[in-house]
């Protein structure tokens, strides 16, 4: 690939991403000034706190509420542009503090959500395309299901049976290792139905191909021809479904992150949507759309390794 | 609790497999300390809190019930109440007004240091009042509560005197709250961040850290000698200290109480309640907050609840017993008042609030609510009977919000079309400061009946739309507003009961409201954890005599 072409695609992608960081912090600012309720609230207590009418004006007087929208929303972007996340109105910290502090906590449970996901996936579509007919038919309910599963449904079972009744596991996340086990099964289920239904079906597909038909004639064994040629065919849709999945394990990092009583980005967010905290709010939402972001660069370099195609045929994908 | 325990198959067969497990994992719970009550010292108590984290652990700052409730384990106040309501000494060991009400001198201990080696004197007090009533400290709910003190002159050493504007009948209830505590003048100085991660008061423990989302650690004031005159015994507490954990999730919090994982659950709801009456092991606390009732406001600041007898019709037509008795599991009892069952100057009538769904309907034609449509809804000249109920998903519990939907069913029948309305905090609040709403429910926790004046003053009516008001019945009565502001002023014990009753006769009397049951505030705890009570001012737990059995 000549290196102009390199550079522009890099300029290019550079482009769309900060496109697309503006469009969300911008989305995120008007949508949640579009919801009715009072950030002035929220800094003098929420929740239950009665604050007078003197405590409220001068509130939304320092921090800039009483400004038209648009200049406060020009506000933010000239923060923004400098670094500046801007500080929580609840809780009066910087944000970039805030979110360094519960950053790591989510991109753990995610990341392993995203692992025991493609085990599971990779596990039942291999043996689901052995199984024959029946198989086929049981593995697809089984995605099926396990797709549409609510996270909070997930949890509350879990919980039910492997803390409550059979007393394995403890409820609440914890600092041993063990704590980290459901939530990362509630994530990755749902996920996993997603994954291996999609592989399944390209997996079938594969075995249709010459390329498998020839492998076979060769003399492949069966095992060998799903786990050397099917699988890594299969692979590759899911691989470009791993930056939506990141995406999709933030989002249930909320629900998972409640119920579960763990500290994260997850719970961070839905607190500060509550109280219309819109710096946390907003930067959080940054931050997810950031990961999202380099996550579909990642998968587009590893999928680019997974499959000769895109190296010698310079770059169409 | 033993009384309601019943034996079903299902949850039987549950109880002997925890029990089996309990058995096998841990030693016996019930040893010798717990048999004869002896105290045992040491050990770290985790208490599962299912209300908001505060964003900041000082409750001089903004003051609502999840600060007050971790902060009464680390500050004190200048007085408290006994389990019959009456003021009894804490940090101050007495007080005298004088005959114009205007000036009170409080006399402190002389032997209270807090927990960073300052001095409890009168100065430490003048500062805290400073503190609440200085805008740049963002308090709400104290600054409201000390609205009638104008300054604070340390005597001596020892002595306070407060000067009021005007007399404060309420004066002592205010400073019995959490939201008015002392705290370490050194401490407030080093500015609002660092005051806010970690206040410095007299309390039993001290703030130790603080994991946002996590929990906060409290460790033993061994130093401390200093709880409210009712305290079962003296000294440092007997717990190593606390670790304070924030588990949003209901079940979560008592899936955590029921694994051993934490000693105490807040927050606990009713269908939790029903399950842990029926293990027969757990222990429930029941400590309904003071101040207001839970209750439906009948906003009677426009149509059509501006007419008394649209209001009658709809607490005529409405039936909430059956919903609360079903709903609630028999956790929470009917209230006829619009005060707390904890007030001792509470009024309840209940012979305000029989259903008729006949008498309804026939006030409503009174009215001149005659037009139906299809689904039985009436209007009036064209403008059907509509309703706005915004609820706060934040503070409505599910029964609650069950309930509200079970009022939606019953107005139905006379031809009111309720729109129940559930949202978020800051959208509920926004609904309200606009007026857009005829029915609302609002909790409002305050020690003594001086909240009636908060909630039903025509001053806390606030013009549309510039911010919260606590008057949302919108109840405008000069004769209501004249007992209000005697009362509030008067001295004399009986007199002041007096006013007070008045004044619930013409809220109650006028339908303004409709009395649900006391704000619901139950802890559950493991049988191990003993000693351990919830304050008589807002109801708080203590763990100041707390311990852990073996």
């Amino acid at each position: 690939m000549p290196r102009s072409r390199v550079l522009r695609r890099v300029a290019l992608r550079l482009a769309g991403a900060v496109f697309v960081l503006w469009a969300v912090a911008t989305l995120t600012f008007f949508a949640i000034h579009l919801v009715p309720g009072d950030p002035a609230q929220a800094i003098l207590g929420g929740p239950g706190s009665q604050a007078s009418q003197e405590a409220l004006d001068r509130v939304r007087a320092d921090y800039g509420l009483d400004q038209p929208l648009l200049v406060q929303y020009a506000a933010m972007l000239g923060r923004l542009l400098s670094g500046d996340l801007g500080d929580s109105y609840a809780l009066k910290t910087p944000v970039a503090g805030l979110i360094g502090g519960q950053i790591l906590g989510t991109l753990v449970l995610a990341l392993l959500a995203l692992v025991v996901a493609w085990v599971l996936a990779v596990a039942l579509a291999l043996w689901s395309t052995s199984a024959g007919r029946a198989g086929r038919a049981i593995a697809g309910g089984l995605e099926l299901t396990a797709a549409a599963l609510p996270h909070f449904w997930l949890a509350t079972v879990l919980i039910a049976v492997f803390s409550t009744a059979l007393g394995w596991l403890p409820p609440v996340s914890n600092d041993a290792a063990s704590g980290l086990v459901l939530p990362v099964v509630t994530l990755a289920v749902p996920l996993a139905g997603f994954l291996a239904q999609l592989m399944r079906e390209q997996m079938l597909q594969a075995l249709e191909e010459p390329f498998a038909v020839s492998a076979a004639a060769r003399g492949e064994t069966a095992a060998g021809l799903r786990f050397r040629h099917a699988l890594r065919h299969a692979a590759l849709p899911a691989i470009n479904l791993s930056g939506w999945a990141v995406g999709y394990l933030i989002s249930g990092a909320v629900v998972v992150e409640t119920v579960f009583a763990r500290p994260g980005l997850g719970r961070t967010l839905l607190r500060a949507t509550e109280l219309r905290d819109v710096p946390v709010v907003v930067g959080v939402v940054l931050v997810v759309a950031l990961v999202y972001v380099l996550m579909t660069i990642a998968t587009d370099v590893v999928s680019r390794l997974a499959d000769p195609r895109t190296t010698h045929s310079g770059g169409a994908t | 609790m033993s009384s309601r325990r019943s034996i079903r198959s299902l949850p039987a067969l549950a109880l002997v497999a925890s029990g089996a497990i309990l058995l096998a994992g841990c030693a016996p719970s019930d040893g010798d300390a717990a048999a004869t009550g002896e105290p045992v010292e040491g050990g770290t108590l985790v208490y599962a809190s299912g209300d908001a984290e505060p964003t900041c652990l000082d409750p001089h700052v903004g003051g609502n019930y999840p600060q007050a409730l971790i902060a009464g384990q680390f500050l004190e106040s200048l007085v408290s109440l006994d389990e019959d309501g009456e003021v009894i000494p804490w940090l101050a060991t007495q007080w005298t007004a004088s005959d114009d009400g205007l000036t009170w001198d409080f006399t402190l201990r002389d032997d209270v240091s807090f927990t960073d080696g300052t001095p409890l004197n009168a100065e430490a007090v003048k500062v805290n009042v400073e503190h609440l009533q200085n805008p740049d400290t963002q308090s709400s709910t104290g600054y409201l509560a000390l609205g009638k003190v104008a300054s604070v002159e340390a005597v001596s050493d020892t002595v306070a005197r407060f000067h009021l504007t005007v007399p404060d009948s309420a004066l002592l209830e205010s400073l019995s709250q959490p939201w008015t505590a002392i705290e370490s003048p050194a401490g407030i100085a080093r500015g609002m961040d660092e005051n806010c991660a970690a206040p410095i008061g007299t309390g039993p423990f001290v703030v130790d850290g603080w994991v946002p989302q996590d929990h906060v650690s409290l460790v033993r004031n061994d130093d401390y000698d200093s709880g409210p005159a009712d305290r079962a015994h003296e000294g440092a507490a007997y717990l190593d200290g606390i670790e304070w954990r924030f588990i949003p999730d209901s079940a979560s919090r008592y899936a955590a109480l029921q694994a051993g994982e934490v000693d105490v659950i807040d927050n606990a709801q009713p269908d939790t309640l029903d399950q842990a009456s029926k293990t027969g092991t757990l222990v429930e606390i029941d400590a309904p907050r003071p101040g207001a009732s839970n209750r439906i406001e009948l906003n009677s600041g426009q149509a059509p609840f501006d007419d008394v007898r649209v209001r009658e019709a709809f607490i005529r037509a409405v039936d909430v017993n059956d919903g609360i008795d079903a709903l609630f599991f028999g956790t929470a009892a009917r209230s006829f008042s619009v005060l707390s069952s904890v007030e001792p100057l509470a009024y309840s009538d209940d012979a305000l609030f029989g259903t008729d769904l006949d008498a309804a309907e026939a006030l409503l034609d009174e009215a001149g609510w005659t037009e139906r449509d299809a689904d039985g809804i009436r209007s009036k000249d064209g403008v059907p009977l509509t309703l706005r109920f915004p609820v706060s998903t934040n503070q409505s519990i599910p029964a609650e919000q069950s309930l509200f939907e079970q009022v939606q069913a019953t107005a139905k029948q006379a031809g009111f079309d309720v729109q129940l309305e559930p949202v978020d905090l800051s959208s509920w609040y926004g609904a309200l400061a606009a007026h857009e709403y005829e029915l609302v429910s609002a909790p409002y926790t305050k020690v003594g009946p001086d909240v009636l004046r908060i909630l039903y003053h025509s001053d806390s009516i606030t013009p549309a739309p510039s911010g919260y008001f606590a008057n949302l019945a919108q109840l405008d009565d000069p004769d209501l507003d004249a007992l209000l502001t005697a009362a509030a002023s008067e001295s004399d014990p009986d007199a002041r009961a007096s006013l007070y009753e008045q004044a619930q006769q013409i809220i109650l009397g006028g339908f303004y409201a409709l009395p649900l049951y006391d704000q619901q505030n139950h802890f559950l705890h493991s049988p191990k954890l003993q000693g351990a009570r919830a304050m008589p001012t807002v109801s708080t737990p203590t763990f100041a005599d707390a311990w852990l059995a073996d």
